[in-house]
């Protein structure tokens, strides 16, 4: 019966040979059934393209328009230099992800939309998860950072919200490639002249994974990714901010611990799931210098040399 | 089409992603969540798009199983359309249909649709609405070719009863639909 009325609809639809329609008309003939069905097949014969076209839909919001422009940026921007952030997935090809969300998908609704875009006005998160970022908001020109709120330190909450959508598969596969994480920390020890150096974490049981030069509100960002030995990736991310040194401060934004100080004018979050590893405890360490460094110190590049 | 060219074409994508993502979710921050991670997945991916796929077909294949795994996560799939947002069910008054009656019934073919099973809904919405062939919906879907089918076949039915019954009793649904412009 199913097989029949998928060849029925196929009749109606007028997919069907001179000769199978010639067939089906004398089963028409003898069968009320088959007759009724076919009379609902044709009923179904209506404009639902145009129907769906009025439909009164909400226009792509610009939050929307703006994170994937900027997603795709950022994309054709990773792939000029392939090698060392090609996520190496192995999967058929028209095979849908498979690897079940953990989390709400409302996790980091403005994810991007806050992040690495410039003029976008930055959402409500306070300065309650920062004491001491923006406390003197008319100190310095980066109070342009907050155009809504000139206390809110919105790359923190971007980078948060960003790495909330990292899971352990995101950066497990990644190769790490020595030469193109030395290039790209060149990049942004001299093109963007921040003064950063990727720590050897490993003590922590943190495998460095890979470096990305973001922007946020067109001023760099840098994202170090480690993996640990269980659980989601943790990132140190850097950006500039011509501000007093603060100790170390702990805070949550969204499902993310975040860690947070500033040191050489430079400020620092590390980022990660509340649970496994201690980020007050490793964010001391790397504050105090306390660790190598695998990448950024005049050339010497720990991996390289292995 | 390789994946190459996948961040060239999203933006362009964009408007058809996000009104299929607005119509399987039937909310709009949802859709704009599962919008954003399907471009995520897509983007990490681009590189298993083979040449010859429509990137389109492929996107919707990443935004359907995004929004399938987000409702096994939420352990609800039973999601009925009385919880929907009732503002996208209505349709607006087109300038160029003809007659107040014409907007009746876009009404009660979005809704006819949208009140039909999970399965064939999102059928209807990619072969009827979105254009796409039945072999494209089974490869979204990943579902056999003839699932496609037969879920069409079904779905056609219903709606076609639907249908029979109003074109019995025009006068009296005309005048029970909504009002299309209010």
């Amino acid at each position: 019966m199913k097989m029949d009325s998928v060849l029925l609809m196929a009749y109606v639809d007028g997919e069907l040979s001179a000769e199978e329609c010639q067939e089906i008309e004398k089963e028409i003939a003898v069968s009320p059934d088959t007759a009724e069905l076919v009379a609902q097949l044709r009923a179904s014969q209506l404009p639902y393209a145009q129907a769906f076209a009025q439909q009164k839909l909400p226009p792509v919001p610009d939050s929307l328009t703006e994170a994937v422009a900027a997603m795709a940026r950022a994309h054709a921007q990773r792939t000029t230099t392939p090698g060392a952030n090609d996520a190496a997935v192995t999967r058929d090809a028209f095979t849908a992800p498979s690897a079940p969300i953990r989390s709400r998908l409302r996790i980091a609704p403005q994810w991007l939309a806050v992040a690495f875009v410039a003029g976008v006005v930055c959402y409500g998160i306070g300065t309650r998860f920062l004491p001491g970022f923006g406390a003197t908001p008319n100190s310095s020109p980066t109070a342009t950072l907050a155009a809504a709120n000139p206390e809110e330190p919105g790359w923190v909450a971007a980078a948060a919200g960003y790495q909330q959508l990292y899971s352990r598969e995101t950066v497990a596969q990644v190769p790490v490639n020595a030469e193109l994480t030395a290039q790209t920390v060149d990049e942004i020890q001299h093109q963007d002249g921040l003064n950063v150096r990727i720590p050897d974490l490993s003590q922590a049981g943190l495998t460095f994974k890979r470096v990305q030069r973001l922007r946020f509100k067109d001023k760099p960002l840098v994202q170090i990714v480690y993996l640990p030995q269980q659980g989601a990736p943790i990132a140190l991310c850097v950006m500039k901010e011509g501000k007093p040194d603060t100790t170390i401060a702990e805070r949550r934004v969204e499902s993310m611990n975040v860690v947070t100080w500033r040191h050489a004018d430079l400020s620092y979050a590390l980022i990660g799931k509340p649970e496994g590893t201690d980020l007050p405890a490793l964010a001391k360490r790397i504050s105090d210098n306390d660790v190598q460094t695998l990448f950024g110190d005049a050339g010497i590049s720990m991996l390289a040399a292995n | 089409m390789t994946g190459s060219d996948l961040p060239s074409q999203l933006p362009e994508l964009l408007p058809r992603l996000w009104s299929f993502a607005l119509r399987i979710s039937g909310d709009r921050h949802d859709a704009e969540d599962l919008v954003q991670r399907a471009c995520l997945r897509g983007l990490e991916r681009a590189h298993q798009l083979q040449p010859g796929t429509s990137t389109l077909s492929w996107m919707f294949a990443i935004v359907h199983s995004t929004w399938i795994d987000e409702l096994r996560a939420r352990s609800r799939r039973n999601r009925s359309s009385t919880e929907w947002d009732d503002g996208m069910l209505e349709t607006v008054a087109d300038p160029a249909a003809r007659t107040p009656e014409e907007n009746a019934i876009n009404n009660q073919i979005v809704n006819a649709v949208g009140q039909l099973p999970e399965a064939q809904r999102v059928v209807m919405l990619l072969v009827a609405v979105e254009g796409l062939s039945y072999s494209e919906a089974a490869e979204v879907l990943e579902v056999p070719i003839g699932t496609v089918m037969s879920r069409l076949s079904r779905a056609r039915q219903t709606i076609g009863t639907l249908f029979g019954v109003r074109d019995n009793q025009k006068t009296k649904v005309a005048v029970a639909s909504k009002d299309p412009v209010s």
